[in-house]
């Protein structure tokens, strides 16, 4: 053997060694590599519909909240694996929201009610049924129905429900609403004569003034207000808040106000706006001008003065007295016609809870022989006040999904398919009609509440040709809609909803007498902590409590995940003595609420006199998680809350007839602690030397903000590129195709943590459960990361989605030893799973953080959701890193489709999840080297940057800078 | 420096002479066998690598019969091959296509009008297994006559071809550009029991990939990607 010879063996290339290595590995292997025979079962007959595998969407509405938005639902061999915003629709507007996009786990629920049961024992509907009727005429007395919003909003279910009570002598439809509008509805019944809410135009407002209005994160239509925001930004946005919400965060000037200090700033606020109006109805002329806050409220209504016709004031208040304020203002403002719809009127919020306040008194006095209870849950939200009534009800029918707190009361328990499983109308707004349809087989024996009562009438029919009947008889108009009903149906169904124009309501007439300029008497005694329990981002109303996609999502602000916590100020808690993870005792004298002991959040920003707990949390459905999370040596947390995630603090802050304002609060120690289990660290960023964390001009910087020299070149000086021009070891990729890239807008976006939970279905992402996410093992690709500016009372607060940059100059791919992660042709940094072999060289080595490892064989070990898998990803096992890929699988579909079609990709084609979801469009996805591309358009924006500038990581991912409030000059929009 | 130890059978000094001829013969074959060995163990079995595999199917079914003999295009039956990631396994209904008429093989029909003629009856209808369980399936009797209470069911095929869950494959990117079945199937014309003809390893495909970019599909440029993601994701 030569000497040449030798050194060429010698020089075995890696893939030689590897496959010589592989070799031994095979030994031991041998005869066992066909884990299981794999059948291929096969449709009897051909459907017309798809293809094995191929998806195929379909419009229907959404069922997360009661707001209604158009969804489109991608189906895969029978099953839907994804919502996604239907385009053009009037509520969504192609956009979805965090519980929206969660709403589908629901469908795959193993803990569904499967069928009917009578006093917790299974029984067939006939039996139901039969039983039922007997009973209802057995009991006499009054029939009630009482359901949320969605049945309310739905012509064919209330039409169904009106046709079910006729039959009765004293049958009465009563609706509530877990997050109310009540008092809004109230207030435009004593100012304008007619009992409804307004629909809002945000993006018509050039002036916008929030009372306790989380508008962009839960309150009415949070995705169909965010998309008008974010689409038109008011001029001048002033928010008036106790507890930190989104829209404060968001808010040019965010105003700490204590709950009972908001009818004083409101009040002043109108009597300042009355005096320009040359009306004189406020008690004293000499107010101070000021509110207890210290605002200049007279600047703020000459301001909203000079907007009139184009300035918008909302007040989210239980309390009808500030909501007949705020019609005032918004009546002195000309808002009523211009940036407030009375004449078609939003219907996302029905409840009334006047009507409430009756049925409880009927029930307590038991006039009340049969209650129907469907789509709410009274016994979670005012507790013992409403359980003890309901128990003595003689026949508590619950149409349910799931045993909860109500439905495990009732006797006659009618489970009710999933959204996504069911015929149904939607009316979300006055003349736009939305259908629902079912995209599965329903699973068990399920009946939607409209099937149910039409049993109970003796008239047994299918919700769809309920539905059907009823839109053939009242909707159908063969003048405008074609000779054909069913093609009528069929087009209606395609698009999703219709829009009747018809004859609009009419708008009512101010009534001036109405509005009292004179600040409602306050109740609270000083040094008393008020409790508000306000919606959490992701638990809305509460109807997915069992959710574990929206339990893991961290809230945007406090960032914690799997618990309720109690927010106090950084001062309030340092007087208390208190630290986050302290747990707390909280009572109120509300008749329905047991005390709940709950951690301790600090939480910059919010008013010293409040203590602010989560809505929605330490529901019944939410006990099965209490030991979610793989089981190992190391676990530590301690079963709580008996099992449930986070404790329920409705019953302490409702009325029993609805949310009321906030009540006083008894807060003491329990001298327990309960660690937190936060997404983020709650210190703030540490700068490096010379580097401001935030700022305009400094290298090295997280979050900019663009200052007053917006537009101009050099408003990024600092940013000498060093590393991008500096030395590097390799050579830079050459791109011949695309490259894909993505400019984050940070001026639009909310924080509210759609683009997370899209991220998670669409991509395969596991839950971890509290023990992990504990351990900064939460497994998210994307997160929504909180920064504070300023100091501990008032800092501003800005949110930056933060997910893999797939840089030109890779950290993570320079460190892998096994060439796991690589860069590919089109600027993908790839990560290969297969070839994985877990080191983890790759996350140490990432700037930013965004890559996620599998400690656990989640899939298994975890709550495993496996029909609700897109099966177009892989499911990775244990041992292997992983992150965001840009959905290459929305690349390559993208890829195909226009190959197939004998084209070039076009820009706007591929819509990665979290940008198809994004309700504010801040995340904009194409090819960064197609100058035309919208993306490379955002990216030469002068508001443009990148994160760690300095480092020369050359990413792919850009953001836009915020616009500093202050320096946009006071009548200039936030442009650019 | 040291002289080399002497041979103790032989007595004869070592050193750099020539090595004996049954020393290099007996090393030869070691080292030939081990490689033999080795060789045979790879080509046999490598985790993940089912060539040959060969179920056995509820129904038995000739794809030799169907395209070598009816000369049936392979599109008749996978009918996305062209549009859709998969290609397709045939409904039942459209096996009745053909076989609404065609109820057994030639030669049975043949003996059956044979044996009837001598016997001196009428000719019987005559309806294979396999025929039999394919009207089944569809809830039919041996006349096609719907069967009371039975429902249409699927036939439960075994996949005899599989791509590793962590891999994707879609059959239009390669059916487009004109890549053929037998490229990845193998001659399935000569099959009588259908199997994977080929181990379909990253290296099968990664091959073909590199060679396509050089020389194209039947001289028509193409762009096959060689990025990690394009099969792993």
């Amino acid at each position: 053997m030569s000497s040449d010879t030798l050194s060429r063996r010698a020089l075995l290339s890696r893939r030689t060694f590897l496959q010589a290595a592989g070799f031994t590995l095979a030994m031991s292997a041998l005869g066992c590599s066909r884990p299981e025979p794999s059948l291929r079962a096969v449709r009897p007959r051909q459907s017309p519909l798809a293809a094995p595998g191929a998806r195929v969407q379909y419009a229907t509405t959404c069922g997360g909240c009661s707001a209604g938005c158009g969804v489109l639902a991608s189906v895969r061999d029978g099953r839907p694996v994804k919502l996604e915003g239907l385009p053009g629709h009037p509520v969504s507007g192609g956009a979805l929201c965090a519980a929206g996009q969660a709403s589908i786990l629901g469908l795959y629920d193993a803990e569904r009610l499967s069928r009917p049961r009578i006093h917790g024992a299974p029984v067939s509907w006939s039996t139901l049924d039969a039983r039922l009727q007997a009973d209802i005429a057995a009991a006499g007395g009054a029939v009630r129905v009482l359901t949320g919003t969605d049945a309310a909003a739905s012509p064919t279910t209330r039409s169904q429900i009106d046709r079910f009570l006729g039959g009765f002598a004293d049958g009465r439809h009563d609706v509530f609403d877990v997050l109310s509008c009540s008092a809004i509805a109230d207030a435009h019944e004593a100012t304008h004569g007619v009992r409804a809410v307004p629909r809002l135009r945000f993006d018509l407002a050039d002036v916008v003034v929030g009372f306790e209005a989380d508008f962009l994160g839960t309150w009415i239509s949070p995705v169909e207000f965010s998309a008008q925001y974010a689409r038109a930004r008011p001029a001048l946005h002033v928010q008036f808040e106790s507890v930190v919400t989104l829209t404060g965060c968001r808010a040019d000037r965010r105003i700490v106000t204590p709950p009972d200090g908001l009818g004083e700033a409101m009040a002043a606020l109108y009597r300042s706006l009355a005096e320009r109006a040359g009306l004189d109805r406020g008690p004293s002329r000499a107010s101070s001008g000021t509110g207890r806050t210290g605002e200049d409220i007279p600047g703020m209504a000459a301001r909203l003065w000079r907007a009139r016709g184009r300035a918008l004031v909302v007040c989210g208040s239980a309390d009808p007295a500030l909501q007949r304020l705020a019609n005032g203002i918004n009546e002195l403002l000309s808002s009523y016609g211009a940036t407030l719809d009375l004449t078609r009127p939003s219907r996302q919020r029905l409840g009334n809870d006047k009507a409430l306040e009756t049925l409880i008194e009927e029930l307590a006095e038991g006039r009340v022989g049969t209650l129907v209870v469907s789509g709410v849950n009274p016994a979670y939200s005012f507790g013992s006040a409403w359980r003890d009534a309901l128990m003595r009800v003689p026949v508590l029918v619950a149409a349910s999904e799931r045993l909860d707190e109500t439905s495990s009361l009732a006797g006659y328990v009618c489970p009710v398919p999933h959204p996504l499983e069911s015929w149904g109308d939607y009316e979300p707004v006055a003349g736009t009609l939305c259908l629902r349809q079912p995209l599965a087989a329903p699973a068990g024996q399920t009946r939607t509440l409209e099937e149910s009562l039409a049993a109970w009438m003796n008239r047994p029919a299918d919700a769809v040709e309920l539905v059907r009947r009823r839109w053939r008889d009242d909707v159908y108009d063969p003048a405008s809609d074609g000779p054909s009903f069913d093609d009528f149906w069929d087009r209606s169904l395609r698009e999703g909803r219709i829009d009747r124009a018809g004859q609009p309501a009419p708008g009512g007439v101010f009534n001036p007498a109405a509005v009292d300029g004179t600040p409602p008497a306050t109740a609270r005694t000083a040094g008393t902590l008020m409790l508000v329990g306000y919606p959490s981002l992701s638990m809305l109303d509460g109807r997915q409590g069992y959710n574990p996609w929206l339990l893991e999502l961290p809230d945007p602000v406090t960032r914690t995940t799997w618990d309720s916590c109690a927010s106090l100020s950084p001062a309030t808690a340092r007087a208390l003595g208190l630290g986050d993870g302290d747990v707390v005792r909280i009572e109120s004298d509300r008749r329905g609420g047991d005390a709940i002991e709950v951690p301790v959040v600090v939480q910059p920003g919010q008013d010293d006199s409040v203590v602010a707990v989560p809505l929605g949390y330490g529901q019944m459905t939410s006990a099965r998680f209490a030991n979610l999370g793989p089981a190992w040596i190391g676990r530590a947390w301690p079963d709580e809350n008996g099992g449930l995630v986070g404790a329920n603090v409705a019953p302490l802050v409702a009325a029993g007839h609805g949310p009321s304002g906030p009540v006083a609060a008894r807060l003491a120690a329990v001298g327990r602690r309960r660690p937190l289990a936060r997404a983020q660290a709650p210190e703030r960023l540490q700068p490096m030397d010379g580097a401001e964390a935030w700022g305009s001009a400094s290298a090295g910087v997280v979050v900019r903000i663009a200052g007053a020299d917006l537009g101009s070149a050099d408003i990024l000086p600092g940013v000498a590129r060093r590393g991008a021009a500096g030395l590097t070891l390799w050579d830079d990729h050459p791109y011949p195709g695309p490259r894909w890239g993505m400019v984050i807008d940070l001026e639009a976006c909310t924080g509210c943590g759609a683009c997370v939970v899209a991220c998670q279905a669409e991509n395969n992402t596991p839950v971890v459960g509290r023990d992990e996410m504990g351990r900064e093992r939460g497994m998210h690709w994307l997160r929504v990361d909180r920064h504070f500016l300023g100091g501990d009372d008032d800092p501003a607060i800005a949110f930056q989605p933060v997910t893999c940059h797939h840089c030109g100059r890779a950290p993570c791919e320079t460190v892998c030893p096994v060439l796991a992660t690589t860069h590919s042709s089109d600027g993908l940094n790839q990560q290969v799973y297969s070839r994985c072999v877990g080191t983890r060289y790759c996350m140490n080595n990432c700037p930013l953080k965004v890559r996620r490892f599998n400690w656990f064989d989640y899939a298994r070990e975890g709550e495993s959701f496996g029909p609700a898998l897109n099966p177009e990803v892989t499911v990775r096992s244990r041992g292997v890193a992983e992150k965001c890929t840009f959905c290459v699988q929305r690349i390559q579909e993208a890829r195909l489709v226009a190959r197939q079609e004998g084209r070039p990709l076009q820009d706007g084609e591929v819509i990665p999840a979290c940008a198809q979801t994004c309700p504010a469009s801040a995340i904009t996805f194409g090819d960064l080297k197609d100058p035309q591309s919208q993306v490379s358009r955002r990216r030469s924006s002068p508001r443009t940057y990148s994160l760690f500038e300095d480092m020369g990581l050359l990413p792919a991912v850009h953001y836009q800078a915020l616009v500093d409030p202050g320096a946009a000059g006071e009548d200039e929009g936030h442009g650019a | 420096m040291f002289p080399p130890p002497a041979d103790v059978a032989t007595g004869r000094p070592g050193g750099p002479g020539r090595p004996p001829v049954r020393t290099v013969v007996l090393a030869a074959l070691c080292i030939a066998s081990l490689g033999l060995a080795g060789w045979a163990a790879m080509q046999w079995r490598r985790p993940g690598n089912d060539a040959g595999y060969m179920p056995v199917q509820p129904i038995t079914f000739s794809h030799r019969l169907h395209t070598a003999e009816l000369e049936i295009e392979c599109a008749y039956c996978h009918s996305f091959a062209d549009t859709d990631r998969y290609a397709g396994m045939p409904t039942g209904d459209t096996c009745m296509n053909c076989h609404r008429f065609v109820n057994a093989p030639s030669q049975a029909v043949r003996d059956e009008v044979w044996a009837a003629a001598r016997e001196g009856r009428d000719v019987r209808r005559v309806v294979s297994d396999a025929m039999r369980k394919l009207y089944l399936s569809q809830g039919l009797d041996t006349a096609l006559e719907p069967i009371e209470g039975i429902d249409p069911v699927p036939i439960e095929w075994m996949r005899a071809t599989r791509f590793p869950d962590f891999a994707y494959f879609d059959h239009r990117a390669h059916s487009r550009v004109g890549v053929e079945c037998a490229t990845c199937h193998g001659p399935v014309q000569t099959f009588e029991r259908t199997r994977q003809a080929l181990d379909l390893s990253m290296g099968f495909c990664v091959a073909c990939h590199r060679e396509s970019n050089l020389t194209g599909i039947d001289g028509v440029p193409v762009e096959a990607s060689v990025d990690c993601v394009s099969c792993h994701r």
